[in-house]
């Protein structure tokens, strides 16, 4: 298992290379630039432009600018931001944090309310509960985020008054608990639209593994119908579930930026963002990076995690 | 000596009291109600007409100025009802002033940096205001108020200008200001290594000492903007010290924590959070009444309009106001005032020269074929202001004799058959381009096909994109609404440099000078797709009239008397609207909101956010 883990890092590496390279050359290609918008936005002279653009290393070829960014990586530097003029690492860092507490609080709600949906429904397909579980895991799914998270905000913070209504802390500080009132909207907002697709993986995967002989027998010699479930269908449930939730962490990244946005949550969806409009290559080129390691790690761990659930798997 | 002093506003922190005779009589005399508002005033609370008469007789002659234009503020906030108020005072709240306490304040946009000679943002300005100090400052009637320096002098010549600086000035981190200072910054601004983004009248200057109390500095050419460019306007004034220790940290760590001579002393920012200011013990000018000002960052209008509900966020303006379409809603809130004032942004559709687009005939039609009246009066329910050239409604050299064009498409249909189009098989109009002279069409017959973009992701000028298009396409001109984001369109692939007849919508913001050489003088159009320069529709052809307006924007900068100016001014928006190198259409109007309690608050197209900051209070 060891060896495998490591084995599975070390391919990483040439792929991430890959993904680098990529990244950049379809920067290049896209159309704009870093410079387009101080030749129109400043009132500017020529040298000065010329200038600035040579500060940036712009006016070299791009695979000469490609080579100087990849010898800095390998350094440990991801450059300086051209429309902060601060280190990339420090932007980054500033924001990544925030995100994870995000995704991850959102994953944690996801991942127990489709369990529970799923498995309750599983129990009986076709009645209340299922069509109650499935009717409302697709409103979820069918909401815009913004237009949810709006009805959220007006909702508990404007009439009930009940939560803040954007924001990760209040203005003055304030301790976890003031975190987590900040949290909540922005949490449950990101996580309704996995739980719906969730849920009804889970569901249907219970189905399946409720009709194999084995549970028949299982039931057959008398063991209590909770027995069953967790200890023999929830396993063999969850292994394909466990590739769904894999896949789905870049997915979270993505469906950040908007949630970021709406409630005005300081992460990595809203760099990316705002990042692209100005074409802030250094900081792309970071955020990008940190997303393909994630979809490496989130990938690998869920390879790992099969191994572990299904004894047939091994990786020697 | 030009004393800049400003005479003291009578009503910065009460409203003027217009229930009764004396009140109104003193409002008429200290010229914040004009003739008109009093009349009304005085029929509305049942003066008696011969008493009316005393009262405009008592104070005919005796008003200060002219009344600020609409200044029925003061009315409007006594007897507001669910509308808009002009800001044209200080917000002034019933309730005692406080002193102390904390106002949080919300942009949608965080600052790229806090370097104030690098930064692109408006919100970067917003905050800087209230942290640092230029050499003089606006007001909110574009007249200059001391800062930095006391007073100033310029030379005969226009070439020398003195400024007396201030005694016993105090940075945050403790230095004492200097003339070195000024020096100082002025030579990091033009240090190329530096990459200030804007050099404007900086350079311009050849010499700059300290002469005992006064700087003086020497100009190597009569350049009139100099003042609203070196003296404030942005020209912020770094601590020496902060720009010694080298451009890297100049450019890092100054732009994450600037020190400065103002009211408010920067403490934090947490990165698309907030940033916080709070009250520096040892300002030179009035002390600030508040203790901190919390500076939200939001980037989403529904969040913030909920959020100024919740009174999370208790004020807004400068670069972040309510947008004129969802301001009916805003209305709603009670708890909070929404001001409402003219702007620099004059949004307009640029025509390329290319093709017919290089007739005038041809713009003229154009320009009468555009609903700006409808786009105004419908989409943006009247509150924009009509747009006929380039200088603001607001500004002193703005020519108000110029009609716009009445939307008149039997007119532009005339005007095209005169440029020499005639409907083709399909109904689009098509006729011989110009070769030589741009307004003979004497070259290859093509169809008058014209490509309007807007930026992706601006709703307004979406829809007033598609406005124009459906009336252009009903006389014949084949108009094609096309759209990309900001970076594409403004870069080499974007449409300026396509050969093809385009026009794309969009808003330049005009500085306080209203030198406008940048928009159309030869010398600014780019000389190549990654050229500066805002001349961007002479990129192919310059215009038939370059020559013209040329020698006009080039006297405007060269002539310091305003007077001169405004004539000089005045034939260049004449020429504008008579050539439409750009269909003009309409000035945005800004909406800045505060919450009820919030007192001294005075938004205007003139100033960044917090320059008056330090008046502000609550009650």
């Amino acid at each position: 298992m060891l060896r495998y883990t490591i084995r599975r890092l070390l391919g990483a590496i040439p792929l991430l290379l890959g993904v680098a390279v990529l990244s950049f050359i379809f920067m290049q290609l896209a159309p704009g630039g870093p410079d387009a918008l101080f030749a129109r936005n400043g009132r500017m002279s020529q040298e000065q432009l010329q200038a600035i653009r040579h500060n940036m290393g712009l006016d070299r070829p791009w695979p000469e600018q490609l080579l100087n960014w990849i010898l800095h990586l390998l350094r440990g530097d991801l450059g300086i931001s051209y429309s902060q003029y601060r280190p990339v690492s420090e932007v980054i860092g500033d924001v990544v944090p925030n995100t994870f507490l995000l995704m991850g609080t959102g994953m944690v709600i996801s991942l127990i309310a489709a369990l529970v949906f799923g498995i309750v429904a599983a129990r009986n397909p076709g009645g209340f509960f299922d069509n109650f579980a499935s009717f409302t895991s697709y409103f979820g799914l069918a909401m815009p985020v913004f237009w949810f998270g709006l009805m959220l905000q007006l909702l508990f913070a404007v009439n009930l008054g009940w939560l803040p209504s954007a924001g990760m802390h209040s203005p003055q500080g304030g301790g976890f608990g003031d975190l987590l009132k900040h949290l909540a909207l922005p949490a449950f907002t990101i996580a309704i639209g996995s739980i719906a697709g969730w849920s009804r993986y889970v569901r249907s995967s219970t189905i399946e593994v409720m009709g194999q002989d084995y549970v028949r027998t299982g039931r057959a010699k008398g063991m209590t119908e909770r027995k069953v479930l967790l200890g023999h269908v929830l396993p063999n449930a969850l292994i394909p579930f466990v590739t769904v939730v894999g896949i789905d962490v870049p997915l979270y990244l993505t469906g950040a930026v908007l949630v970021e946005t709406v409630f005005s949550w300081p992460g990595m969806g809203r760099l990316f963002y705002d990042a692209l409009n100005v074409r802030d290559y250094p900081v792309l080129m970071g955020i990008l990076m940190l997303g393909a390691v994630l979809i490496v790690l989130g990938n690998l761990i869920a390879d790992v995690l099969y191994g572990v659930l299904d004894p047939r798997i091994s990786y020697s | 000596m030009v004393d800049p002093t400003p005479r003291p506003d009578p009503y910065a922190d009460k409203a003027p009291d217009l229930e009764s005779v004396n009140g109104l009589i003193q409002a008429r005399i200290d010229g914040v109600i004009n003739r008109r508002t009093l009349l009304r005033r005085a029929a509305a609370i049942g003066i008696a007409a011969p008493v009316v008469g005393v009262m405009l007789h008592a104070t005919s002659d005796m008003v200060y100025g002219a009344p600020s234009q609409g200044g029925d503020q003061a009315l409007s906030r006594l007897a507001q009802g669910n509308g808009t108020v002009p800001a044209d005072a200080p917000t002034a709240p019933q309730g005692q002033p406080k002193t102390g306490g904390t106002l949080t304040a919300g942009t949608y946009s965080e600052p790229d940096t806090l370097q104030p000679y690098v930064t692109q943002t408006v919100t970067a300005g917003d905050v800087l205001t209230g942290v640092m100090d230029c050499l003089l400052q606006y007001d909110s009637h574009e007249q200059f108020v001391p800062a930095l320096a006391t007073a100033y002098t310029i030379s005969d010549d226009g070439l020398t200008y003195t400024f007396q600086l201030r005694d016993g000035v105090k940075f945050h981190n403790g230095d004492t200001f200097s003339g070195d200072d000024v020096i100082a910054t002025w030579k990091i601004i033009m240090n190329p290594d530096f990459g200030a983004f804007n050099q404007n009248g900086w350079d311009k200057i050849s010499d700059i000492k300290v002469d005992g109390k006064d700087l003086v500095i020497t100009t190597s050419e009569v350049y009139a903007p100099f003042m609203s460019y070196v003296a404030a306007g942005g020209a912020w004034i770094s601590p020496k010290s902060a720009i010694d220790k080298g451009i890297d940290s100049f450019k890092q760590e100054f732009g994450r924590a600037p020190i400065g001579t103002g009211p408010f002393k920067f403490v934090e920012w947490k990165a698309k959070e907030q940033i916080v200011v709070e009250k520096f013990a040892d300002y030179w000018g009035e002390a600030a009444k508040l203790d901190q000002i919390i500076y939200r960052i939001v980037p989403d209008e529904n969040t913030l309009l909920v959020q100024l509900q919740t009174g999370e966020i208790q004020l807004i303006g400068s670069a972040t106001t309510i947008s004129a379409t969802r301001l009916d809603e805003a209305l709603g809130f009670e708890n909070i005032t929404i001001l409402e004032h003219s702007t620099q942004s004059w949004d307009h559709i640029d025509l390329k020269q290319w093709d017919h687009l290089r007739m005038t005939k041809v713009r003229q039609a154009l320009d009468f074929a555009t609903p700006s009246a409808d786009i105004i009066d419908k989409l943006f329910k009247g509150r924009a202001l009509p747009s006929v050239a380039d200088q603001s409604p607001g500004s002193w050299a703005f020519d108000d004799t110029i009609q716009p064009r009445p939307y008149d498409l039997e007119k532009a249909k005339s005007l095209l058959a005169e440029a020499g189009l005639t409907p083709g098989a399909d109904g689009t109009l098509e006729g011989p381009v110009p070769t030589n002279d741009p307004n003979v069409g004497d070259g290859e017959v093509k169809p008058l096909e014209i490509e309007l973009w807007y930026v992706s992701g601006n709703t307004d000028t979406e829809r007033v994109s598609q406005v124009v298009a459906q009336s252009w396409n009903s006389i014949g001109v084949k108009t094609t609404v096309l759209n990309q984001d900001i970076s594409t369109i403004w870069g080499p692939e974007g449409y300026q440099f396509t050969k093809k007849m385009t026009g794309s919508l969009w808003s330049w913001v005009n500085g306080n000078d209203p030198t406008d050489t940048f928009y159309w003088n030869s010398t600014q159009i780019p000389k190549t797709p990654t050229g500066s320069g805002g001349n961007l529709p002479a990129y192919f052809f310059q215009y038939s009239f370059q020559k013209q307006i040329d020698d006009l924007t080039t006297a405007g900068d060269a002539t310091t008397d305003q007077d001169e100016r405004k004539k000089i001014y005045s034939q260049i928006q004449q020429l504008l609207h008579e050539e439409v190198p750009v269909i003009f259409i309409w000035w945005e109007k800004a909406f800045p909101a505060a919450a009820k309690n919030i007192g001294g608050f005075w938004p205007s197209p003139f100033n960044d956010l917090l320059w008056n900051a330090n008046t502000w209070y609550l009650t």
